[in-house]
């Protein structure tokens, strides 16, 4: 009778240390997360298209920005986002993705460009907007600060500590199980290098430049699929999904685009011609997109 | 009292089982990105994606879509130790439901390694499928990591 008393405490014991163990590495990352990140002001976890058949891997807005840069684009600061808007953002997780994307962008622009003391105040902008997401452990770890100081005249050097950053900060989304968060950043880094790349073209009106916002403009295909696995984890995701297929419409209908897409042809973006009135509306579409995103 | 103590220990035994074939004691993202990076080397990090593995009774396939741009160079780097059971690693040009899709490499040729990489240049678009192994009996999960970078 005692051993069969004594059975069930047991059994009730090992059957929860084998559900706990299954999760404890995970476990013990947030944790550690939550301890660094009490400032952090991100709502519960949502739910994550993890068992999909089909993902998507976004590129990291420090390449979109190296892509532009060599496409010989100049350096406009009227362009860039106001570093001094951060805390205007921290009202939904939405909002606070999307303008950290948009940093992200503004500071990837200011490295490639050489703009250093401008990286310096966006990567503290991005830092900012990272802590209401929980991201400080990123932003304070290996003396990220003082190391960025001590290279900053050395492009290579603060490229790969920005380059450290966004690894710290994708680990944390995963393992905060926020992939999502880390798909509407990318939309928001994207739309911004988008604006920034039709106001650089509309000024310098150079071939090489069109190019490569026509190339950007390629991403907005998967950039839709990638929300949409997403769809439900934020109320805002609808509008943004609608916003950027229209953007993304808009790019098909471009009629050499059409063409080659019709042929099932690698369209060279250096050689083909757009019209005023097909570069004007998608110009509009990502100005009220970015637009509704800063303000 | 034996014959309490018999069943008791099997039960002990398989929930330890259950626990420790939990995909999630393998998948530590941090120390699969951690050597991933360290592959990457001379390229700059891009990004990186894990994708979670579980192991069906019939064979099936996880695509990954990875977006590039035309004009850069590319090392993919793959982190394959996380799992319990080989998968294939296979690379394509296009989607898989694409009739005409070109197989641009396959893990086969890296034999047992748990790491290995592939460079790609000149295309706008990878597609990174896994294709998992049937498994007869459990529940077994894992994790892969695939890192890109740019240079």
């Amino acid at each position: 009778m005692i051993s069969k008393l004594l059975a069930i405490p047991f059994l009730a014991m090992t059957m929860f240390i084998a559900s706990c163990s299954g999760n404890s590495e995970e476990q013990k990352n947030q944790e550690s997360l939550e301890v660094v990140d009490s400032t952090a002001t991100v709502t519960a976890p949502a739910t994550v298209a993890e068992d999909n058949e089909v993902s998507y891997n976004l590129p990291s807005a420090l390449q979109i920005a190296y892509v532009f840069k060599k496409s010989g684009a100049g350096f406009v600061p009227a362009l860039l986002n106001n570093k001094a808007n951060t805390s205007k953002y921290n009202t939904s997780n939405y909002k606070r993705a999307i303008n950290f994307g948009i940093y992200s962008a503004d500071l990837a622009y200011c490295l490639f460009n050489k703009k250093f003391q401008e990286s310096k105040e966006y990567l503290k902008a991005c830092k900012e907007m990272g802590s209401y997401l929980g991201l400080n452990q990123a932003f304070e770890s290996d003396n990220m600060a003082q190391r960025f100081d001590k290279n900053i005249s050395n492009e290579d050097s603060v490229v790969k500590i920005v380059s450290n950053v966004q690894l710290k900060t994708d680990v944390m989304f995963e393992q905060n199980k926020q992939k999502h968060i880390t798909v509407i950043a990318f939309a928001g880094a994207w739309t911004e290098s988008m604006y920034i790349a039709i106001e650089v073209y509309s000024k310098d009106k150079n071939k090489k430049v069109l190019g490569s916002l026509l190339e950007q403009l390629l991403l907005s295909e998967t950039i839709i699929k990638a929300l949409k696995t997403y769809k439900d984890t934020e109320p805002e995701l609808t509008e943004l999904i609608a916003a950027i297929e229209k953007i993304n419409s808009q790019f098909n209908s471009i009629a050499a685009v059409k063409l080659a897409m019709e042929k099932d042809e690698e369209i060279d973006f250096n050689s083909i011609s757009v019209t005023d009135a097909e570069l004007n509306a998608i110009t509009e579409s990502v100005k009220t997109l970015r637009s509704g995103m800063i303000n | 009292m034996k014959k309490i103590i018999k069943p008791l220990f099997s039960v002990v035994i398989i929930s330890m089982l259950m626990a420790f074939q939990g995909g999630d004691v393998l998948c530590n993202s941090k120390e699969l990105k951690d050597k991933a990076k360290e592959a990457l080397d001379p390229f700059k990090y891009d990004s990186a994606e894990l994708t979670r593995i579980m192991y069906k009774k019939k064979e099936s396939i996880k695509e990954v879509e990875v977006p590039l741009f035309i004009g850069e160079k590319y090392r993919i780097v793959f982190e394959m130790e996380a799992l319990p059971k080989q998968v294939e690693v296979q690379i394509y040009n296009k989607d898989k439901d694409s009739k005409n899709r070109k197989l641009l490499f396959s893990s086969k040729e890296m034999g047992d390694k748990k790491e290995f990489h592939f460079e790609v240049s000149k295309t706008r678009h990878v597609y990174v499928d896994y294709v998992v192994p049937p498994m007869e009996e459990g529940s077994y999960n894992g994790c892969a990591v695939f890192m890109v970078g740019y240079k």
